[in-house]
């Protein structure tokens, strides 16, 4: 992997390696947010399974307590290491995904997205989504990034670096992680002085692709809701696109959903409830353990949670907890890129820079989801979705950050 | 802190991205939580919301001696919530199938419908049946209970009873009139329901029970009513008349004993009704006839303006009365001078005219009023008519001869059975009485209703007098040769009428009546015969056709009311040792 011309600036910077802060310093900001977050994770899931009687929050505790000793751990090692082991992290990623196919791979509601560690079952999409990041900030750290000319083959690199995993992810099937892969690269190549041109370029092609994509959804919904008998062969076996109809039927969900889902039972059930469940919380919510959308399953048990864990919260809570909450998350982005801005070498503020964007990422997603104001994903919500390889890998990236924080170069 | 990472556009530039991204978060969160508060709130509640109505059963209606007419049965709507089936309860579909008494097929086809949270599988089950299909264990499979109104005596006294309808309103008869007491209060409940739509006992927060409705004893005798129909069943098979109908009453308090018509119908199965659905009895008008002549002769006799000895000459055709020609209706043999009592015996249309012209136009008019014609009985049991009976001013010049004689005045057969009563009662105008009394779930009487206020409308005196001469009707050399019943003293009169058909009178159409009671000397029932247009060879005259089913139905009431045959002639009175020899 290491190409030789990059052998010799990766030699000499091997010096600042173990050069620890002249003193201790560390980043507060975040990991009181975090632990906040964590906290209400906490209590939510808690009401969320008060209808089938879960006690998932106790295990979400232990994650909580593992994701405090994975974030010490990675604050407290020099990410520049990092920049050195990229591929191992790399090489790891690709392998957690690859074992998903393999007999430890667990199939659930038709995806394989999880692998089973005989004790826990780990979700390697997590660990990829950490791969990706340091990958991609490891070559863009050790080339010179400018010209669109002049920068494609580093990012044809890039291109083949982050098109592996989401292909992988992509097979499970799971189309939401799958789009968090562009938002990542497209953030840490924005950071990265790439000329403005590119940006134009890729916004022609992604223009283009949903173009496709629209045109794609109509000729579904030609097939399997305007005509007037019943089709007789599933659409996706015609399309050249390689999308699944349940997605398509998300996808239209989203546009007409009085169309796919006339009376609101089916596809399109989970929004409404999430979106009654928000909306009456009204400014104080209902109190905590008194949101009735979940208590009485209305927010069905296998989603409130997880992916509609925030609806959950805004119920009980309010606009004045859900707003709060939003303010944690925002904290959290913009101290990122506050400490990608404090970072004086181009990886730390890769890494912090990406950390954000994934977490914004998640958040807008997560949350608009609930809302119904973006398509429903399947996207959890960092630090308070239930589920711990999604915390723990939330946690250590977070802990980059903190690492960056400690081990950055300071010249005042 | 200046942008150190990236130039000032970008930097700028990213800030805008997520200031954009937040606002749109947030805006969102405003419009959900705070404007949209209201209405998404009332929306979770109202999803939540259940409230359900608990029917109260409506009470029973019986006879007068409590034999039910009418009940209520609760029983369950079973039906199947598809998307609440999970994988086993397939294997239960042949025990549910056998349970339900549906074919297995029709289950499993309602199991496997899609897109829909109920499919109904059975109409009404018994709850105990019902405990048993809940103990198959299936959760998608419920019922609602439902109370169904039943009618264990069928289209016995259809008329009477009347029917609740499909929406639970009750259309005619008692069911209609006594409403306000059979219906039962409904109670409600009002609880959460979870995402599943099942009922959370925990939440319920308000329940009131429901309220059976009270019962309601008729006077009518089921015995008597059943030996009317059957004896209506054989006139409709014999005469295939265009309707029939018969009243029986006791005289002595108004209560009604039995009302039946013809056309009928099941009460179980009213929406098959049709045009069987009437109660002539009451809304059917026709020309009452000689049947009428009682009416004159009584008011004639109680007028003073003749003796009962009286002689009229009944052989002339045309008479001046008030200065006008009048001419007299035709009998059907030519009379010649009659007594008053042979007027009423032999049915003459002209001596009833002479009776009339004596009366006057006012008093004539006055008595038919007060005999109860040109007003409803009031037994309020459906759409009731109460017969046309023009003012004197209304008449024209021939109505002064033709209304002594039942014509030109139309009335229901209840006006005639009531007007009958008037005579056997001794004089007094009685209200017709059908509910005597209602009572709770103990049986013990909430309200009982007296027979109304009576009316004097003739002396004793001339009632026995007008009754005498209608026994000698029924006598064998009367018009009503038919009506005798053997051992007892029969009264009444007969009435056949030409019916109007397109404005004329027709003369092979016929409404035949018969209108009497017994014993004629203490009269204990009234029985009232109307047959319209029967089918028969010549002229199916009242004293033809009606009198037999008089004489029938007296038979039936005489067993069932243990009427007393008259006292044979005085016997010399012999000591009681001569009967019973010492030993």
């Amino acid at each position: 992997m290491a190409a030789s011309p990059y052998h010799k600036s990766i030699s000499r910077s091997a010096d600042d390696f173990s050069a620890t802060a002249r003193e201790p310093r560390a980043d507060w900001i975040t990991p009181v947010s975090m632990a906040l977050l964590g906290l209400a994770g906490v209590f939510f899931i808690h009401s969320a399974q008060a209808y089938s009687g879960g006690g998932l929050w106790k295990m979400q505790i232990i994650w909580l307590v593992l994701g405090a000793a994975v974030y010490a751990f990675v604050s407290a090692v020099n990410y520049k290491v990092l920049l050195q082991k990229a591929h191992w992290v790399y090489a790891a990623g690709i392998v957690g995904l690859l074992l998903v196919m393999t007999p430890l791979g667990v199939e659930i509601y038709g995806s394989r997205r999880w692998v089973d560690l005989g004790v826990v079952r780990v979700q390697p999409t997590e660990l990829a989504k950490i791969a990706v990041l340091v990958m991609v900030a490891s070559v863009l750290a050790r080339s010179r990034v400018e010209h669109f000319s002049s920068s494609l083959g580093t990012l044809a690199t890039v291109a083949v670096l982050s098109a592996i995993p989401m292909l992988l992810i992509f097979l499970q099937p799971d189309l939401g992680s799958t789009l968090v892969f562009p938002p990542l690269v497209f953030g840490m190549l924005y950071v990265s002085k790439l000329s403005v041109r590119f940006f134009y370029a890729s916004f022609g092609v992604f223009a283009l692709l949903l173009s496709v994509l629209a045109a794609d959804s109509y000729l579904y919904y030609q097939h399997a809701y305007a005509a007037e008998e019943e089709p007789a062969a599933a659409y996706e076996d015609q399309s050249l696109l390689p999308l699944r109809d349940y997605q398509r039927d998300r996808i239209l969900s989203f546009v007409i959903p009085e169309v796919v889902d006339p009376r609101g039972i089916g596809d399109t059930w989970n929004v409404n409830q999430s979106r009654i469940s928000i909306g009456s919380g009204g400014m104080w919510g209902k109190g905590w353990g008194h949101g009735t959308q979940a208590l009485l399953g209305y927010l069905p048990s296998a989603v409130a949670h997880n992916d509609f864990i925030f609806a959950v919260l805004a119920e009980e809570t309010g606009f004045a907890g859900s707003s709060l909450v939003l303010l944690l998350f925002g904290v959290i982005i913009l101290n990122g890129f506050r400490i990608a801005g404090l970072a004086r070498d181009r990886f730390g503020m890769l890494l912090a820079t990406g950390v954000s964007v994934l977490l914004l990422v998640h958040v807008f997603i997560n949350i608009g989801m609930t809302m119904g104001l973006t398509p429903v994903t399947g996207l959890p919500l960092p630090f308070l979705t239930y589920g711990g390889s999604f915390l723990l890998s939330c946690c250590a990236l977070q802990g980059l950050v903190q690492s960056v924080y400690r081990f950055r170069k300071d010249f005042s | 802190m200046g942008p150190p990472f990236i130039g000032g556009f970008r930097y700028g530039l990213l800030g805008l991205v997520l200031l954009a991204g937040f606002a749109a978060v947030f805006a969102r969160l405003l419009q959900l939580q705070v404007v949209d508060n209201d209405a998404l709130a009332r929306e979770a509640q109202a999803s939540r919301e259940g409230f359900e109505r608990l029917p109260g059963a409506r009470g029973p209606i019986v006879d007068g001696s409590g034999n039910l007419l009418a009940t209520t049965r609760t029983v369950v709507e079973v039906g199947v919530d598809p998307q609440a089936l999970v994988r086993e309860d397939f294997a239960r579909i042949p025990q549910l199938a056998a349970l339900l008494g549906v074919p297995e097929e029709e289950v499993r086809e309602a199991f496997a419908r899609p897109g829909t949270r109920w499919v109904k599988l059975a109409d009404a089950v018994a709850p105990e049946d019902y405990d048993r299909v809940r103990a198959l264990g299936i959760r998608g499979v419920y019922g609602n209970f439902e109370n169904r109104r039943l009618y264990p005596a069928g289209s016995l006294a259809a008329h009477v009873v009347g029917f609740v309808n499909a929406q639970g309103v009750a259309d005619i008869g008692v069911e209609r009139s006594m409403d306000f007491y059979l219906q039962g209060q409904d109670g409600w409940r009002e609880s959460e329901r979870d995402g599943r739509r099942r009922e959370l006992a925990q939440f319920r927060w308000r329940e009131v029970a429901p309220r059976r409705g009270l019962g309601v004893e008729l006077t009518l005798d089921l015995f008597l009513q059943a030996a009317v129909e059957r004896e209506l069943d054989r006139v409709v098979a014999e005469y295939r008349p265009k309707s029939a109908s018969v009243l029986v009453s006791d005289p002595r308090t108004g209560d009604v004993l039995a009302l039946a018509n013809r056309p009928t119908f099941d009460l179980n199965h009213y929406n098959e009704a049709g045009e069987a659905i009437p109660n002539r009895a009451l809304s059917n008008v026709y020309e009452p006839g000689s049947t009428f002549k009682m009416v004159t002769t009584a008011a004639a006799l109680e007028a003073g303006v003749v003796e009962p000895s009286s002689e009229f000459d009944c052989g002339i055709g045309r008479v001046r009365y008030n200065g006008r020609l009048v001419s007299l209706p035709s009998d059907y043999r030519t009379f010649g001078v009659l007594s008053v009592e042979e007027i009423l015996v032999r049915s003459s249309n002209r001596g009833a005219a002479w009776l009339g012209m004596r009366l006057g136009p006012e008093r004539l008019h006055e008595s038919a009023q007060r005999f109860g014609f040109g007003e409803r009985t009031g037994l309020r049991l459906g759409p009731e008519s109460r017969g046309i009976l023009h003012p004197p001013a209304d008449w024209d010049g021939l109505t002064i001869s033709r209304l002594p004689m039942g014509h030109a005045i139309s009335a229901t057969p209840a006006q005639v059975h009531r007007a009958t009563m008037v005579l056997a009662s001794g004089g007094w105008l009685r209200p017709l009485r059908i509910v005597r009394r209602v009572f709770d779930e103990e049986g013990e009487t909430v309200v009982r209703f007296e027979s109304g206020p009576s009316a004097r409308v003739l002396s004793g005196e001339v009632a026995d007098r007008v009754n005498r001469l209608l026994e000698r009707v029924a006598s064998p050399d009367g018009t009503a040769r038919r009506a005798q019943v053997p051992g007892y003293r029969a009264a009444g009169k007969t009435g056949t009428t030409q019916m109007i058909v397109e404005g004329s009178y027709s003369r092979e159409n016929h409404v035949a009546s018969f209108t009497g009671f017994l014993p004629a000397n203490d009269p204990e029932v009234v029985i009232t015969v109307v047959i319209e247009d029967p089918q028969v060879p010549g002229v199916g005259s009242g004293g033809r056709v009606a009198a037999p089913v008089f004489r029938a139905i007296a038979e039936s009431a005489i067993h069932q009311l243990q009427i007393d045959p008259p006292p044979p002639p005085a016997a010399p009175d012999l000591p009681l040792a001569y009967q019973t020899p010492a030993p």
